[in-house]
């Protein structure tokens, strides 16, 4: 099953005003979010998997094997686990990459603890993500990023993986053509899913816990999207229960990443004897996993990054468009 | 005109660690140095891996900065002296410029330098301010 | 060592498009050739000073170029590079190849074409050019590899920005009197402290510009300028070069001053003086901290002290020893090829007494040149003398 012995998230600290990158874009209505956090432009999904991971792993055993869950890898000849192995000085760990989509996060802790037992050796979860879109796509993912890791061992750890549940539809227009930066979705048929699919998740997990979704301290979810906020509710859970977990109204949507990041800010608040329900979902796929907080918590303060240092529209358009006027 | 075939060869390997090249006779030599000891002359240097903590001990704030760091300035670049006594030349970010002083304790930490002309991506060692050493008190 | 310069020629230092890297080795060498009352036909070897063309004009084989151009087919060319130490060496080999007795008569120039390309380009070209690029590779440019050094001696010597500033005005008063220098302007100490940081703690007014130029000098054999009195009799009677380290990572103040004071040392034993019967002194100074660096390394004060003599007047034009009398590379530029060569072409004027009024030390005998390259890479002293037949 797995038990998380430690975890720890990095959020960079740029904070770009999405109401004014809207405006500028001309999108109308409320932007979703306050502001985007976004990597500097030093910053890239390998850094930010390397901080989060340092943190995880400071005074904690050295783990066995390492598994990168992203959905934006910055490179396309190198296995992104590797590199990051690599880069944290544990080059003999059996590296392994997941994709797939923005709750890859939650499999990748099952892996996490599957591979744990096996090889008697905790394995390190990174999820690690950068949201972006192009000039001919604006929508509501733009540049934001962050990342989050665990380190999940067979016991001894405060976070025990519990029953899960899965559900999953077909949904249209999704795929992405070789030659596409981006996928196409048709945005009205995915955000229905999200609805559907955690509403079937959550009612997978009640079966097989025994326990109503109202009776987890915290809910820890990818985004949430107001669609799936609205399946949450329904099924019974309580603003309480989002409220220290949901981050997107303040620094967007970061992807793969979300989920990590939404469950480390439940873990750092959790008290023995609680659950939490991680929650990850995307594109058809729901996943709810229950996690049993089985003695005290190495609380990793990620709360604390959620504040940030705020940027300008100016060095926003910058940075992501890569366009630098040269001195004179 | 494409240079990352040029710039792979000479830089070799990303950075993804902080390291110095030691000579066979014990001298600590930055990265760099993989022909000739700058102390003794000794032709075998070998990699060796570094804590990643050391002391900030000379720096500047670079205002007109070349291509691959256009858009972050002004940054601060100096030279860090590292615990293991070899130095290593290297940005401080994350902090602004009237945060550092000469003496500033700082570790290493992985950051993406720069994007080469054929989409190959460099990283290597960046700094930040040691927020452990600094709450530390000096002996 | 005697090896007579017998003609010298140079071109104005400013942005020139509408001319030709080559167009403007050919200007300096007929300049000074015809200055030497010489015929193409009479240079035996050639050694042309360029460091970035491949970078800069896209074409390489300066030395083959400039032979071609300036008629000296079939005698030897060669180009000769070493960083911003380039044309100092150029002069080297021109005096060896003298003092070897194969050659009667060489000629050495130095030219470099910095603006057909953006700034940003150029300044790349020169990263690679003249400064390590490993460094370069982690935000080290080349100006801010010598902010550190500025900062160093800030720091180890007590002093301020101030203190510093004063080396611009002064260089920046003889400039404005050059009319070959390409920035002609006199500055105040605030005006300098409150131009723009390029890298702190080097503002623009103590950075130099980048810069067209080409310079040129005839040597021969002693007897060959001896046996025509009319012409001045003026010798380089030393020439010393020097390395030091690559990267400025491992580059000392120490190091700064051994880069000069070593060679000086040997240049003065091969011309017989001392540091104190120097009259003129051109100084490489593209940043302004070099200057101090340079007047110590050659002995006209005490480490530390360097940076007095623009405050009190001791490196002005009547002063113990004028020091970049042309306005220094801080207002010439840095042609990086060409400097070294433009060095030695201005203090011979200077010995020669044909400097423009304002500029010209009198009675000026004794000059030297101290010429540097990348952050700590290359020194090279030029010993010259006014000496009337004997």
């Amino acid at each position: 099953m797995g038990e998380i012995i430690r975890h720890g998230a990095y959020l960079p600290r740029p904070r770009a005003p999405l109401g004014e990158i809207q405006s500028f874009y001309g999108r109308p209505g409320r932007p979703r979010a306050k502001a985007l956090c976004t990597p500097a432009l030093d910053e890239d999904v390998l850094t930010m998997a390397y901080e989060a991971a340092t943190r995880t792993l400071e005074g904690a055993p050295e783990p066995g094997a390492l598994i990168a869950v992203s959905q934006s890898p910055p490179f396309g000849l190198r296995k992104l686990s590797a590199t990051l192995a690599r880069a944290l000085g544990i080059d003999g760990v059996l590296p392994l990459d997941l994709g797939g989509h923005a709750g890859a996060g939650v499999d990748a802790l099952q892996l996490a603890g599957a591979i744990a037992a096996r090889d008697g050796a905790p394995a390190l979860v990174v999820v690690a993500d950068h949201v972006l879109s192009t000039d001919e796509r604006v929508c509501d993912t733009l540049s934001a990023g962050g990342s989050a890791a665990f380190l999940v061992g067979d016991a001894g750890g405060y976070g025990r993986l519990g029953p899960s549940s899965r559900a999953g539809r077909e949904v249209y227009d999704v795929w992405r053509l070789g030659t596409e930066p981006e996928p196409r979705y048709r945005l009205e048929v995915l955000f229905d899913a999200y609805a559907t699919t955690t509403a079937q998740a959550l009612v997978g997990l009640e079966q097989a816990t025994e326990r109503p979704s109202s009776g987890y301290a915290a809910v820890c979810a990818s985004q949430p999207h107001p669609q799936t906020l609205r399946a949450l509710g329904r099924a019974g859970v309580a603003p309480e229960q989002l409220e220290h977990t949901s981050f997107v109204g303040d620094i967007g949507n970061l992807g793969a990443a979300s989920v990590g990041v939404a469950l480390a800010l439940g873990l750092d608040r959790a008290e023995p004897g609680q659950h939490l329900l991680a929650l990850g979902y995307g594109a058809g796929e729901a996943i709810a996993q229950d996690i049993e907080v089985t003695g005290p918590v190495a609380a990793a303060a990620t709360a604390d990054q959620l504040a940030g240092e705020a940027i300008d529209l100016s060095t926003y358009y910058r940075w992501t468009r890569g366009r630098q006027a040269e001195p004179h | 005109m494409t240079v990352s075939a040029i710039e792979f060869s000479r830089l070799g390997p990303p950075k993804l660690r902080p390291y110095a090249m030691r000579c066979a006779n014990g001298h600590l030599n930055p990265w760099w140095e993989h022909h000739h000891c700058y102390q003794c002359g000794s032709d075998t240097l070998t990699e060796q891996e570094l804590a990643g903590t050391g002391e900030l001990t000379n720096f500047t704030v670079v205002y007109y900065p070349p291509r691959d760091f256009l858009g972050q300035e002004p940054y601060v670049v100096g030279h860090i002296t590292m615990d293991e006594g070899v130095l290593m030349p290297a940005p401080v970010v994350g902090v602004a410029p009237e945060d550092v002083a000469i003496g500033t304790r700082v570790k290493a930490t992985l950051r993406r330098m720069k994007l080469g002309h054929e989409g190959d991506i460099y990283y290597s060692q960046k700094f930040v301010v040691d927020e452990d050493a600094q709450a530390a008190p000096s002996s | 060592m005697r090896v007579g310069v017998l003609g010298i020629g140079k071109t104005p230092h400013k942005i020139q498009h509408n001319k030709s890297l080559r167009d403007l080795a050919v200007e300096s060498g007929r300049e000074a050739m015809a200055d030497a009352g010489i015929d193409p036909s009479d240079v035996q070897a050639l050694y042309v000073g360029n460091v970035g063309s491949v970078g800069f004009n896209y074409e390489n084989s300066t030395g083959l170029m400039v032979a071609h151009h300036l008629g000296v087919v079939p005698a030897g060319a060669v180009r000769v590079e070493a960083a911003c130490g380039t044309g100092a060496w150029a002069l080297h080999l021109g005096c060896v190849a003298i003092m070897s007795g194969l050659y009667d008569t060489v000629m050495v120039l130095g030219c470099e074409k910095m603006n057909d390309l953006a700034t940003v380009e150029g300044t790349s070209i020169i990263a690679q050019a003249a400064d390590s690029k490993e460094e370069y590779f982690s935000g080290l440019t080349f100006p801010s590899g010598v902010a550190l050094t500025a900062r160093k001696y800030m720091q180890t010597y007590g002093l301020t920005e101030e203190d510093l500033a004063h080396t611009s005005v002064k260089n920046h008063h003889y400039g404005a009197r050059n009319p070959y220098a390409h920035l002609r302007f006199e500055c105040t100490v605030e005006e300098v402290m409150r131009s723009a940081t390029v890298a702190d703690p080097l503002k623009l007014y103590e950075v130099c510009p980048m810069t067209d130029a080409s310079s040129a000098l005839v040597l021969c054999r002693e007897e060959i300028l001896r046996d025509q009195p009319d012409k001045p009799q003026v010798f380089v009677t030393a020439t010393q070069m020097a390395t030091g380290t690559w990267y400025a990572a491992t580059d000392t103040l120490d190091d700064a001053h051994a880069l000069i004071a070593a060679p000086a040392e040997r240049a003065y034993a091969m011309a017989g003086i001392s540091a104190g019967d120097v009259d003129v002194a051109e100084i490489y100074n593209s940043f302004a901290i070099q200057e101090p660096l340079g007047i110590e390394g050659l002995g006209f004060a005490a480490k530390g002290e360097g940076w007095k003599g623009a405050v009190d007047g001791s490196t002005w034009i009547d002063g113990a020893v004028g020091v970049n009398l042309s306005g220094g590379l801080l207002c010439k530029g840095h042609p990086l090829g060409a400097t070294g060569s433009t060095q030695a072409v201005d203090v011979i004027e200077q010995l020669r007494g044909t400097a423009p009024e304002g500029m010209q030390r009198g009675g000026a005998e004794i000059g030297v040149s101290a010429c540097r390259g990348g952050p700590g890479a290359v020194g090279a002293l030029h010993v010259y003398q006014r000496l009337e037949g004997e």
